[in-house]
């Protein structure tokens, strides 16, 4: 009788005997059901979302080419409008995607926030959490598994059948990864259909260029799920085996369940508040005014900041006032306005985003401690809803920002006289033709390769847990008392 | 008999666990709350002083003309957050507790966000609500789901039965001891709360207590109904939590996508559509239809001309700003009302889950809710108001500068009101009590216990 | 064929065993009694290997129990005071997990048979087990004995709570299997039922086995008496 034979006998027992308990496939359904909900409510709001994006931004699109001919510099500040796209796993894990703004305002020599993120329309309901597949296998499952395997050895040493097993020459390790593996049985019997579905899902999914991507992320992602909950089973049966009773086995862990879902992630919340204070917006704004003040005003050509620049230009090009330079004179001040402008902007934004990375470190420390963080991380990244893919959204939309500033404000120094007067001079319009020229934004999410390299440590940490509860099985197995 | 069911609860290290868990979980959640208050406080302290530094810093700079320098000024109005809040911090991360804004038009400012880390708000704050909410029924259901069944499994309950004339009053005596533990931690916090926080003793902070007693008591009651049937304790045990799993985990979520579902809010973002384009296409267009729209809704300012000779006048541009707004408006007030519905459809809905309920009205009363951030929406709106209506004269006859007294602006704070309803905050859990001790009640009848 | 030399397990500084020589030969059933904590149930959990002993050997089929558990293991069977089994489980399905886990494969024929020899009425072998009364139960006990052909079983207190006929049923089903060759060791309060089916009967006190004697040797009262003066 080879040991895999016996896992593979007691892992069928485990099966058997709890499927029959009444209760259980009502469970394993109303599991089921759930999944399928959410999945499906999920597609249906991130097909919503993309399709309100895309009619939105074809009518901002629309709007900037047909705008009539006018001053570049009005352009600049007529802006465009860029609304945020979801990666197309965003239904899977709605991660922190509600909290994220979804519109932002791109201007010249203003960085706007990203506003109306799902959490500004919300109420208090939203802190209790959204109803994701994401938030029920991170978070029910766990409580499923626990209960489903909580005496799945406590209960045969309560009713003697450990001591025939022991007697039938069954040893601890064996007994202990046979019914893990029942109760992973169980586990899946919950989650593969759904994980099926989910799968169909992106295929229906009406942009395919990025099926390859997502397919990829998918694939890891369930991966990530099935390691996170095999070290539940093994967590749960051993528990059961080393706890003195059936109770203690189920107190025990849903202490843990408390403590890894709901304490460790909102103590190191804490934790990461005090040692790393978030400026507060009026903070960060004057000090990035404060600073710009310095630069001076370059709407203003005869701002005294600029001073120098105009007297180098003048001796360069050999003329006595800016009328005479032969490009556009107050196009050049406020390209140079823009740059500086955006450096000290971008160096602000530079140190809050290490901030609030540093912020988030400390989550990600405490993963170390707790898989249920660690494999929250991997399922928001992989579904393109942490802050990384976020950021990576940011960054493109003010890196258009500033390519429109800039592009209006070559225009304006090329093509716009130096005697005009203001932007209304119909001889300082530029015919629209030039807007359609401008490209349109073309949201780029984050490659496979820079998500991974992110949730190397999730990864690491969920096959450290994994490989940490094999071991502990193997070592602590004896310790199973038989009575 | 008493003293030996209180000696008996106490001996059971599980039930001292326990409780000595929920007082350190919640002086924890008011340290936290401490924290919350005093860094609102410093947002508040600094935003007054920058705000001075900045209107001074620009006055010194756009010295020249009235209408350059109301292009730049700031002023802010805060949205008061009372000391109840630091209990039940709500939506209060999320919106900022300062705006600032221009008197330029109000759709570009008022929904700009305050620095936050979206992960942090996604695990959000461990407050008192929280505590109570979450874990305070966890204690609850370990204390009193083996209430019958220990006895049972213990072998003892034969002997009581035999012993007592009515094993019922031996049951109320051991729940009792139950209750008032539980209800004694509760208020020790509130207690502790009150002067560690400084809350007011008003009729927010009589809500909030009444609110949390009633909370604790509902899952008493539960745990009573569920006891009444007299299963054994791993049944109640599974029961309980899969009570608690709905109520405080699955119900409300499905809730929230199903209001989300139900009032979807596109005009978030059309709002800003429309403002973009009521603004930024007028400087195109021929500027006297643009200057009757704005004569029309401001008829006061009609003595103000816009000079024909000139391609510029700060009345034009304020004129294209007001625009703006008002070309937003009707899809702001649209987005306003389904923010309205949504708060009111859960507020309905939480009469049936009172784990909702209880968040929704500590919320309220700590005017850390949506209906608080809705209010002072609107008295951001009056307050721009107020401030173009001071502004917009100087700015259009271009008063000088110098002549103003800036050090008057200073922060301008926003007092929230709100009328607690007492039927409404407390009819829920009444009805939800009566009917399990009712439930519970002809259970125990009809096991002839009493 | 159940072998104990010179086994002793103390725990801390107390003792539960001590020095404790005994054989049983094949097809002979030997009854310990004593009171409770004399060091029976100690006894058997050595043999079972669910307690290392302090020092001295337990021996199966003259393989040690502590050197091989393994193979210990293959040549008995047993059955403990209470059997619960598994309740969603038939009594047949019970008996087809555990014997398959001792490395058997036999057909629901032979399972029945196995069944049906312990005395399980036919009706019941495919009910659930949640349903059987005590002694239904430790006839699926004996069934798992039977189907593992055990050399030698280990009982405790099988016939506790037993009623009179489950009792008497129970040791001829013991006696039968005795008639097979199989050593049996059982540790009982009862005495009368001791005398009746056991060949050797064995008095243990505080970790000793202090009397040994033979069954036809001594009526039930006069073993009583011994059993009172002895403790």
């Amino acid at each position: 009788m080879n040991r895999l034979k016996k896992i593979n006998l007691l892992a069928k027992q485990a099966w058997v005997n709890t499927i029959h308990r009444r209760g259980t496939k009502g469970l394993i359904l109303l599991v089921n059901l759930l999944l399928f909900f959410s999945l499906t409510v999920g597609y249906l709001n991130l097909s919503q979302h993309q399709n309100l994006v895309h009619g939105f931004g074809g009518e901002v699109r629309d709007k900037w080419e047909n705008s009539p001919d006018k001053h570049p510099h009005r352009m600049a500040h007529y802006g465009y409008l860029v609304f945020r796209e979801k990666f197309p796993l965003a239904f899977f894990d709605f991660g922190m995607d509600s909290y994220l703004g979804n519109v932002i305002f791109l201007e010249a020599h203003k960085q706007n926030t990203v506003n109306f993120s799902e959490a500004n329309l919300s109420n208090g309901l939203l802190r209790f959490g959204e109803i994701s597949a994401g938030m029920i296998l991170q978070v029910l499952i766990p409580l499923l598994v626990f209960f489903w395997g909580f005496d799945l050895i406590s209960r045969d040493r309560e009713q003697g059948t450990l001591k025939i097993l022991f007697a039938q020459g069954v040893q601890g390790p064996e007994l202990i990864w046979g019914r893990a593996l029942g109760l992973y049985l169980l586990n899946l019997s919950t989650v593969v259909l759904p994980f099926i579905l989910g799968f169909i899902l992106l295929f229906l999914h009406g942009e395919q260029d990025l099926l390859g991507q997502s397919v990829a992320h998918y694939l890891i992602m369930v991966l990530g799920y099935l390691v996170y909950f095999l070290v539940l089973c093994l967590v749960a049966v051993w528990v059961s085996g080393v706890s003195k009773s059936s109770k203690a086995a189920l107190t025990t862990l849903i202490g843990c369940w408390l403590l890894f879902t709901l304490l460790i992630p909102k103590v190191s919340q804490v934790i990461g508040q005090t040692w790393y204070p978030t400026p507060s917006k009026i903070e960060f704004d004057s000090s990035v005014e404060q600073e710009l003040i310095l630069h001076g005003d370059s709407h203003n050509p005869n701002d005294p900041h600029y001073a120098a620049l105009k007297d180098s230009l003048l001796r360069v090009h050999g003329v006595d006032s800016v009328q005479q330079l032969p490009f556009n004179y107050s196009g050049f001040v406020m390209r140079e306005g823009e740059r500086l402008s955006t450096e000290t902007y971008l160096s602000h934004q530079r140190a809050l985003v290490e901030l609030f990375k540093q912020q988030q470190k400390i989550i990600r420390n405490a993963a170390w401690i707790d898989p249920f963080l660690a494999i929250k991380n991997l399922s928001m990244g992989m579904s393109g809803t942490d802050y990384d893919m976020y950021l990576h959204f940011q960054d493109q939309a003010e890196a258009y920002r500033y390519l429109l500033a800039q592009t209006m404000n070559e225009l304006q120094i090329d093509l716009i006289g130096n005697r005009i007067k203001n932007s209304s001079d119909p001889s300082a319009q530029l015919s629209k033709e030039y807007w359609e020229k401008f490209p349109d934004f073309h949201q780029a999410f984050l490659p496979t390769a820079a998500v991974i390299k992110n949730q190397f440590y999730s990864i690491l940490i969920l096959a450290l847990w994994l490989t940490l509860f094999s071991c502990l099985v193997w070592a602590f197995s004896n310790r199973i008392k038989a009575f | 008999m008493i003293y030996l069911i209180v000696k008996n609860f106490f001996r059971s290290k599980a039930h001292g666990i326990g409780l000595v868990l929920l007082l350190i979980a919640g002086l924890i959640s008011l340290e936290i709350g401490s924290r919350f208050l005093k860094k609102t406080e410093q947002v508040s302290v600094k935003t007054a002083q920058y705000q001075q530094e900045s209107i001074l810093r620009n006055v010194s700079y756009f010295d020249k003309e009235m209408g350059t320098l109301m292009y730049y000024l700031k002023f802010g109005l805060e949205n008061k957050v009372p000391n109840l809040a630091a209990l039940s911090i709500g939506q209060r991360d999320i919106f900022p507790t300062v705006q600032s804004v221009t008197v330029r038009n109000l759709e570009e400012q008022r929904f700009s966000t305050d620095l936050t880390n979206p992960l942090y708000q996604l695990l959000g704050n461990m407050d008192f609500s929280f505590v109570l909410i979450y874990f305070f029924p966890l204690v609850i259901i370990s204390f009193g789901f083996n209430l019958i069944s220990e006895e049972k499994e213990g072998g003892t309950w034969s002997l009581v039965r035999s012993q007592a004339g009515s094993p019922m009053s031996f049951l109320r005596y051991k729940m009792g001891i139950r209750v008032i533990s539980v209800l004694a931690v509760l208020l020790v916090l509130l207690l502790v709360a009150k002067f560690y926080l400084n809350i007011p003793m008003n009729q927010h902070f009589l809500a909030f207590i009444l609110v949390s007693v009633c909370y604790v008591l509902f899952w008493f009651a539960l745990t009573w109904l569920v006891v009444s049937f007299q299963k054994n304790s791993s049944t109640n045990a599974q029961t309980l939590l899969i009570c608690w799993v709905f109520l405080n985990l699955i119900l409300p979520a499905g809730i929230n996508v199903f209001q989300r579902w139900l009032f979807p809010i596109p005009e978030a973002m059309t709002t800003v559509i429309q403002n973009r384009e009521g603004y930024h296409a007028q400087w195109d267009k021929p500027k006297e239809p643009t200057l009757e729209k704005f004569y029309a809704r401001y008829p006061q300012y009609a003595s103000f001309v816009h000079p024909k000779e000139l391609d510029f006048s700060w009345l034009w541009y304020f004129a294209m700003q007001q625009l703006g707004d008002e070309e937003a408006a009707s899809e702001v007030t649209e987005l306003k009302s389904k923010l309205r519905q949504r708060l009111d459809l859960s507020k309905k809905v939480s009469w049936l889950i009172p784990t909702v309920h209880t968040q929704l009205t500590l919320n309220s009363v700590g005017l850390s809710d949506q209906g608080n951030y809705l209010n002072y929406l609107t008295a951001l709106e009056e307050f721009h108001e107020e401030l173009k209506h001071y502004f917009f004269p100087k700015i259009f006859q271009d008063s000088p500068v110098r002549e103003e007294e800036w050090s008057k602006f200073t922060l301008r704070v926003f007092q929230d009101e709100y009328a607690v309803s007492w039927l409404k905050t407390l009819a829920p859990f009444v009805i939800f009590m009566l009917a399990f001790l009712l439930w519970a009640t002809t259970n125990f009848k009809t096991a002839r216990l009493n | 064929m159940i072998e104990a030399k010179q086994l002793s397990k103390s725990y801390g500084g107390q003792i539960a065993l001590q020095a404790l020589d005994m054989n049983i030969k094949e097809g002979e059933i030997f009854a310990l009694l004593g009171q409770n904590g004399a060091g029976k149930t100690t006894t058997i959990n050595c043999f079972l290997g669910f307690v290392e002993p302090t020092s001295g050997e337990a021996l199966i089929h003259g393989v040690s129990v502590s050197n091989n558990p393994l193979e210990s293991k293959q040549y008995l069977a047993y059955i403990p005071e209470t059997v619960m089994l598994y309740p969603n489980l038939s009594g047949i399905e019970n008996l087809a997990f555990f014997s398959s886990l001792a490395g058997q494969n036999y057909s629901e024929e032979k399972l029945k048979g196995f069944l049906s020899k312990s005395g399980l009425q036919e009706s019941a072998q495919k009910q659930r087990v949640g349903g059987y009364s005590k002694g239904m139960r430790q006839k699926v006990g004996i069934a798992i004995a039977l189907a593992k052909k055990a050399k030698a079983l280990f009982l405790d207190e099988p016939t506790s709570g037993l009623d009179p006929k489950a009792s008497n049923e129970f040791s001829e089903i013991l006696k039968e299997l005795s008639g097979e060759g199989t050593a049996i060791l059982m540790a009982t309060h009862d005495i009368f039922r001791a005398k009746e089916v056991a060949h050797r009967i064995g008095i243990m006190k505080e970790g000793q086995l202090v009397s040994e004697l033979n069954a036809v040797d001594i009526s039930a009262n006069e073993l009583e008496m011994l059993y009172l003066k002895t403790i």
